[in-house]
């Protein structure tokens, strides 16, 4: 459906996107994972066709998306990072005039709007001021002004920063309603809880480069661990965290140490050695391995620095 | 077109829902042409300066000095100051020593004053003496009390000036003579004219030659021609100006007329600057980026903002121009067409304007920063505060270059000169011009630039 091929985008001396390629199924729901600054926003944007690439090649369904040629983007919908609303109009005024910026009016047009209040649960609060609501209504209905024209394709660029639990999780619920009725989504985020949740496939992006595309399956798998092995950093332990780099990789952060054995080496081996050291079961936790593991394995880097 | 009519919609939308908008829009611009047309007196037949502190010492005895200063005080520009008050609140006729430590007092209501000196009439030359004294902070203030000063002077007690060639003639050819050609000059009036010889020799003695009935002024005497009205006579007597008024003349409101387009224009241009500026508030709540992810080409955005600030500016324009009617009685609905399309040019150039701020400025604070500067200048170069026909030459060189200038031409051509839309065709095709120029440039930066970026 989507396809990417050697896709750069530069700006001045800021390489912003480096030679992307990646091509996204239709009805999937695809993550795009990275750091601030990563390229996420860019590539959303030149999918969107709000800007063009210096090079390579971006299709939907087999037609060039150009900037110049606006018809190719009633098929997308987008939710962008910032909460894009008139705050001084109501709810209704907004779904009104984005829809018909999409060429909607009349009766069809009034169900749409009644139903993207419906689905999002803002139907009381329809007439009133956006700028009233609180932000997790208000990106409730950021998300829904980008489905009035129930569009193919739905780009969801970081939706929900700044959002409530609550709200970040009726969010999610209706995404994954969308998707499981259809629709193709690319979801930007940085954080991998949200990629985790939601994504049957990710890419992970930084400095405008794919380094790794896959399920989460097949990308876990290119942790040379399967195991990671959590313990609290404090003198106590200070023996073991000395022995351990011989075993696996050992890395340190925010006071705990984490220790990924290689696959050569047995858990069995690991547990008696904290025996034979004195030092009490209930320190350490084992766990497989996440995301952010991956990336911090990929780039050298938290997923947040 | 479909699209950028729901983006002008929106427009109209946002802008009714913002209350202050609205008010600024609207209420401030009718609420200031209501307190400046007061201010400076519009359609008010005793328009001017009122009450202009004026302290007054007459150390002459001369019985015209007296009829001065009564002319003085009945003077409406002036309130005149002749006493000095005591600490303890008693009175004293005002001294000329008295003058300058008051001039001099910080925060002083007086900045003007007129001294009548013993030698009000010269002894040994010809001519009158008066000392006048100021502490002149404001020039436009001076000249305006200078001029009503020589005027009243000048039409209160011309026999002044008789008496100051009586004085000189007296030093001249001597006492005896001067009596005895005097007496010579009111015979022969008297045998000509009428009268009785002894009357009219007093009179031409104290100064008064009796221009006022000798040319016509019937009932008059030599008695009350200090009278401001009848003097004033005498010296439209000696040059008779005739005056015509080609244009205007039919104008019920004149000054208004003339006046309240410049404030409007004014008004259109920070609300036109005010609605560009909203480009940039779009652009930070990411707005742009949605609108462009639809089927919305950035033209259509910015066709859009210009059809909607020509609207806005157009509205704004009559509602204030029959502000002025409800005001000052401009008649607006005998012109109501042609001032429909002026306005409607002139609201073209000045959205084209904020247009452009929008395009050049790299945010909204530079883009109204800019606006005001640029607003005040046009407005003082084009003529909306005060006549370009009183700025240097080469300054009112620029006035022409200015969209202000041109739109008042228009209004006035319309309101004022009542032409037609032939004649104010010429005037139109310069709006339109520096709208298309305009915002070509606007057009061509906004493309340039990353606005919608």
């Amino acid at each position: 459906m989507l396809n990417v091929a050697h896709l750069t985008k530069r700006y001045g001396a800021l390489t912003a996107l480096d030679g992307v390629s990646l091509h996204v199924a239709r009805g999937e729901f695809f993550g795009l994972l990275g750091p601030n600054g990563a390229g996420k926003s860019t590539l959303m944007s030149l999918v969107a066709g709000l800007r063009a690439a210096d090079t390579g090649v971006l299709t939907l369904d087999g037609v060039a998306i150009v900037t110049a040629d606006p018809s190719t983007r009633v098929a997308l919908g987008l939710v962008p990072q910032h909460i894009a609303l008139y705050p001084e109009l109501s709810a209704v005024q907004n779904l009104r005039i984005f829809g018909q910026l999409y060429g909607l009016h009349g009766t069809v047009l009034r169900e749409r709007v009644t139903e993207a209040l419906a689905a999002v649960q803002l139907t009381d609060r329809g007439q009133d001021q956006v700028k009233t609501f609180s932000g997790g209504m208000q990106r409730r209905l950021n998300l829904v002004a980008a489905l009035l024209h129930r569009p193919k394709f739905l780009l969801c660029d970081e939706p929900t920063v700044g959002v409530d639990p609550q709200s970040r999780n009726a969010i999610f619920e209706y995404l994954e309603r969308l998707n499981r009725e259809g629709l193709t989504i690319i979801y930007s985020t940085h954080y991998m809880e949200e990629a985790t949740r939601l994504c049957s496939r990710i890419g992970i992006i930084d400095h405008g480069k794919i380094l790794a595309l896959g399920t989460l399956d097949e990308l876990l798998t290119k942790l040379p661990f399967e195991e990671e092995i959590r313990f609290p950093a404090t003198p106590t332990t200070a023996g073991l965290a000395a022995q351990l780099p011989s075993h696996g990789e050992l890395l340190t952060l925010d006071g705990i140490h984490r220790f990924r054995p290689r696959p050569d080496y047995k858990l069995s081996a690991f547990f008696t050695l904290v025996e034979s050291l004195g030092l009490p079961a209930r320190l350490f936790t084992s766990q497989r391995p996440t995301l952010e593991a991956l990336f911090l394995h990929l780039t050298g880097r938290n997923l947040r620095e | 077109m479909r699209t950028i009519l729901v983006l002008v919609r929106k427009d109209f939308q946002n802008f009714f829902r913002n209350k202050a908008a609205v008010s600024l829009t609207f209420i401030v611009p009718f609420a200031m042409i209501w307190l400046f047309g007061n201010i400076f007196g519009v359609n008010k037949k005793d328009s001017g300066p009122s009450g202009i502190p004026l302290a007054v010492v007459n150390a002459s005895d001369n019985p015209a000095a007296v009829k001065l200063v009564e002319a003085l005080q009945a003077e409406k520009s002036f309130r005149v100051w002749t006493k000095f008050v005591n600490p303890d609140k008693s009175t004293r006729p005002l001294t000329e020593d008295d003058l300058r430590p008051m001039l001099r007092e910080a925060g002083a209501d007086v900045h003007f004053a007129l001294v009548i000196p013993a030698d009000l009439v010269s002894a040994t030359g010809f001519g009158l003496h008066l000392k006048i004294l100021s502490n002149p902070r404001n020039e436009i203030e001076t000249q305006t009390v200078n001029g009503i000063l020589q005027k009243t002077i000048f039409t209160t007690i011309p026999q002044l000036l008789g008496q100051s060639l009586q004085s000189s003639a007296k030093r001249l050819i001597g006492d005896d003579r001067f009596k005895q050609f005097n007496g010579a000059i009111a015979g022969a009036v008297s045998s000509a004219f009428g009268g009785d010889k002894e009357q009219i020799q007093q009179s031409i003695e104290a100064g008064d030659f009796g221009l006022g009935t000798a040319l016509g002024g019937a009932g008059k005497t030599p008695a009350n021609a200090a009278d401001a009205t009848a003097s004033t006579d005498v010296l439209s007597r000696i040059v008779r100006i005739e005056n015509e008024q080609v244009v205007g003349a039919q104008v019920k409101s004149p000054f208004a007329t003339s006046i309240v387009g410049g404030w409007a224009m004014q008004f259109l241009l920070f609300a036109v600057s005010a609605s560009a500026a909203s480009l940039f508030r779009e652009r930070d709540a990411g707005i742009f980026q949605r609108v462009l992810a639809a089927p919305v080409t950035r033209a259509q955005i910015l066709w859009g903002k210009f059809l909607y600030g020509v609207s806005i500016g157009l509205v704004q324009l009559i509602v204030l121009f029959f502000a002025g009617r409800i005001l000052f009685g401009i008649e607006v609905e005998k012109h109501l067409g042609l001032l429909i399309l002026v306005c409607t040019f002139a609201a073209a150039a000045c959205t084209s304007f904020g247009m452009l701020l929008a395009a050049v400025a790299p945010n909204a604070e530079a883009a109204n920063g800019m606006a005001t500067f640029l607003i005040m200048l046009m407005s003082a170069l084009g003529g909306a505060w005060f006549p370009i026909s009183i700025m240097p030459a080469f300054i009112q060189q620029f006035s022409k270059l200015t969209l202000v200038y041109w739109s008042m031409e228009g209004f006035s051509a319309v309101l004022w000169a009542g032409n037609s839309f032939v004649q104010v065709l010429p005037i139109l095709g310069i709006l339109g011009g520096i709208t298309a120029v305009v915002m070509t440039i606007a057009v061509w930066r906004f493309n340039r630039g990353k606005i919608f970026e």
